[in-house]
């Protein structure tokens, strides 16, 4: 499992990162009037996510990183994030995105930004660079989403990374942790 | 701001004024933004003027809440339809039965209101889901076990009246049949509690299902009678250990005496968990539709029948596959309880198969439960463990079809007879369909054992966002009722493009149940506001209007 990382900095510096194989992901960078990123959240279904988590995570500027499975134990550790956050990032399958995306609904999120990517290979240097744009793709934003972000294929089979970032919208939360009368 | 029909403009106004006095004003949603999450994301109308989608939505926290709101509705004859979790992807999600009705969302009402280790029941709001009762039991520490279906978001409640099932013990997986009394608001708002509920400070409401004179649960069930508020449910205990095994037969027709004997164990309650059928030769996994675990086999001359584009001769396969000394089905069987009873369990199972020439069983390891939270975390399903998850939802082998990306899945559920003979029969019928729209579902499929005496044959069917693409998914969907149909088979459950379809298709004496339950609705509903057209039973004025 993906270790949750204290949080170092304010916001979003995923610039030059370097893991401890000597690979680099260069670009995503928030802009200066965007939120700050709570938590990055990583689909542990798929090969890719993991390997590039551990990249992220081997820097020391790396905001939390959860690791996301679509299970019991998988599905409190995401209530427990979306409870405390504002603004989280993630790279999944669009079946995990279709999950996450109707679940965080009733925390009050919406998804606001979405980039998508054929998986590659993270130690391939072409493949860096893909991942720079893939990144860079997802930042918090005031502008209201396009359409496209959220017309998305919900698949594992397909083999695509999405890139993507969820804000709470001011709307009501549904979901409270209430189980007792 | 969209009407509900034949509603107002001042009405409708009025009506979510009183609305929003009652649950406060961030409780009543009407933008299109909000209104967007309460569409069905495997609407196989999407996007087309007969989508079924809401005018408003009103979110109440508690019972009394929902009794106002009802009460006003019934005023303005609104129509309203009550949703739980809305998470029935694939038979309607939150989107209503009537477009333009105020959905009813009830996910804040999520209170277990009670639990009770000794007797084994619980007693939920609408808005629990099997996430919230497990983590809920774990917390606690309890000594009970939950039967969920494959995705664990949905609300307990609202799988049980949608004649949800699970994949635990026979007793435990017909979710309505599992529950033990129901509070419920009727259309005019008065609140009722069905069985020993009915008696104030009843001690039994969750432990005696019949009640006292009729026993009208029932008319809960997949209808549109009224607001559930509450349910009580039974549970399992949780089982000191778990254990797989695997009978394999040689032959395909094998599957005749498989069926038969199992079908004994069953009705003898010998083998009470959920058995699945696999095939060794074809490489299917069981729920092969929704898991896309199978796997293709490595065998040439097998593959080459698999891969005829007119289609698996199976007598041919059966060849192959005894020469390749592959066995061609396995029966996988889940077993619970204390390790002498599983044992005696198999015992019994490997006796009673061992009758079919060439069976061979093996019982795995007896594991004591709980299982190490690593291995778990390797176990693609854990249903079987009483342990939800969201892992359907990655849709298998579909991704597109027709050019079109796949975006979710429609279920053709038929029951047919628990024999090998209608499952063959099932098998045939429904490749013949996949070869000749090129549907991108394998080719074979099996029927399920999830009801304790008759198959499942669920087949979940590509939905898309083209118009084009969708209406000729209905249209393939039109086809499969009606083979099914003529060879006696009815849908269990179906999405609320086909009420009327498979109504249709329950036709005995002129239509003599769905007039039973229109004569119902006139005289428990007669201003028609509650979740009209839900399961193909509608208010008169509906009835009239449409012929």
């Amino acid at each position: 499992m993906i270790t949750r990382r204290t949080a170092v900095g304010a916001g979003l510096a995923f610039t030059a990162l370097a893991g401890t194989a000597g690979v680099s992901v260069y670009g995503w960078d928030a802009p200066r009037n965007a939120g700050a990123i709570d938590a990055l959240l990583i689909d542990e279904s798929m090969a890719m996510p993991r390997s590039l988590a551990a990249l992220i995570g081997a820097s020391p500027r790396a905001v939390p990183i959860v690791g996301i499975t679509l299970d019991a134990a998988g599905h409190a550790r995401l209530a427990r994030v979306l409870d405390s956050s504002h603004a989280i990032a993630g790279i999944s399958s669009g079946a995990t995105l279709f999950c996450l995306e109707r679940i965080a609904w009733d925390h009050g999120f919406r998804l606001t930004g979405r980039s998508e990517q054929s998986a590659c290979d993270p130690s391939d240097g072409a493949c860096r660079q893909e991942l720079a744009a893939f990144l860079a793709g997802a930042y918090p934003s005031a502008a209201s989403p396009s359409p496209l972000v959220r017309a998305y294929r919900p698949s594992r089979a397909d083999g695509t990374l999405h890139a993507w970032v969820m804000q709470k919208s001011g709307r009501p939360q549904f979901r409270q942790s209430r189980w007792e009368a | 701001m969209k009407l509900p029909p034949n509603v107002s403009e001042a009405d409708f106004t009025a009506a979510l004024k009183e609305f929003a006095n009652i649950v406060g004003d961030q409780w009543l949603f009407t933008s299109d933004e909000d209104l967007d999450l309460y569409r069905d994301s495997y609407s196989i109308l999407w996007g087309e003027a007969d989508e079924r989608t809401a005018s408003a939505a009103v979110a109440p926290d508690n019972a009394d809440e929902v009794v106002a709101l009802v009460k006003v509705a019934n005023k303005y004859r609104i129509p309203i339809y009550p949703i739980s979790t809305g998470k029935n992807l694939g038979y309607g999600g939150a989107a209503p039965a009537w477009p333009g009705s105020v959905v009813f969302d009830l996910k804040r009402m999520n209170r277990i209101v009670e639990i009770d280790e000794r007797n084994a029941y619980v007693v939920v709001e609408p808005g629990v889901s099997y996430f919230d009762l497990y983590d809920y039991i774990q917390e606690k520490g309890l000594k009970l076990s939950i039967d969920c279906p494959s995705p664990g978001w949905g609300s307990l409640m609202g799988n049980a009246l949608d004649g949800g099932v699970g994949v635990t013990l026979a007793s435990y997986r017909s979710h309505f049949d599992a529950q033990c009394g129901i509070e419920v608001v009727l259309p005019n708002g008065r609140m009722m509690r069905t069985g020993m509920g009915a008696m104030p400070g009843a001690k039994t409401w969750q432990q005696f299902k019949p009640g006292f004179g009729p026993r009208i649960d029932g008319l809960f069930k997949q209808s549109n009678y009224g607001v559930v508020t509450k349910m009580g449910l039974w549970l399992m205990p949780s089982p000191e250990n778990y254990a797989t095994g695997v009978v394999t037969v040689p032959k395909f027709h094998d599957i005749i005496p498989l069926v038969d004997i199992i079908g004994r164990l069953e009705q003898s309650k010998i083998v009470q968990g959920l058995w699945s059928l696999s095939s060794p030769t074809t490489g299917t996994a069981a729920f092969a539709a929704h898991s896309g675990a199978s796997s293709m086999p490595t065998d040439p001359k097998i593959l080459a029948i698999l891969n005829s584009p007119d289609g698996v001769d199976m007598n041919k396969l059966d060849v192959a596959a005894n020469e390749a000394g592959i066995p061609f089905w396995a029966a996988n069987f889940n077993l619970y309880g204390p390790k002498k009873f599983i044992e005696a369990q198999w015992d019994c199972i490997r006796d009673a198969l061992g009758e079919i020439p060439g069976a061979r069983s093996k019982l795995n390891q007896i594991r004591r439960l709980p299982l190490p939270p690593e291995e778990l975390a390797k176990m693609r399903d854990l249903g079987p463990l009483g342990i939800p998850t969201l892992r359907t939802f990655d849709l298998g082998p579909m991704i597109s079809y027709d050019g079109e990306d796949v975006v979710g899945h429609i279920f053709f559920s038929p029951v047919i007879p628990r024999t090998g003979e209608a499952a063959i029969e099932a098998m045939d019928a429904f490749a013949a369909i996949v070869r000749k729209y090129k549907l991108p579902c394998p080719p074979l499929q099996f029927p399920t054992a999830i009801f304790e005496r008759a198959f499942l044959f669920a087949v979940g069917l590509p939905v898309t966002r083209s118009p084009v693409v969708n209406a000729k998914v209905r249209e393939i969907i039109r086809e499969l009722v009606a083979m099914a149909a003529a060879r006696g088979w009815g849908e269990y459950r179906t999405a609320p493009a086909f009420y009327e379809l498979i109504m249709d298709t329950y036709s005995y004496n002129d239509h003599a149940l769905r007039d039973c339950l229109n004569a119902i609705k006139d005289a428990i509903d007669p201003n028609g506001i509650m979740s009209p057209g839900r399961y193909a039973i509608w208010p008169r004025h509906l009835r009239d209007a449409n012929g």
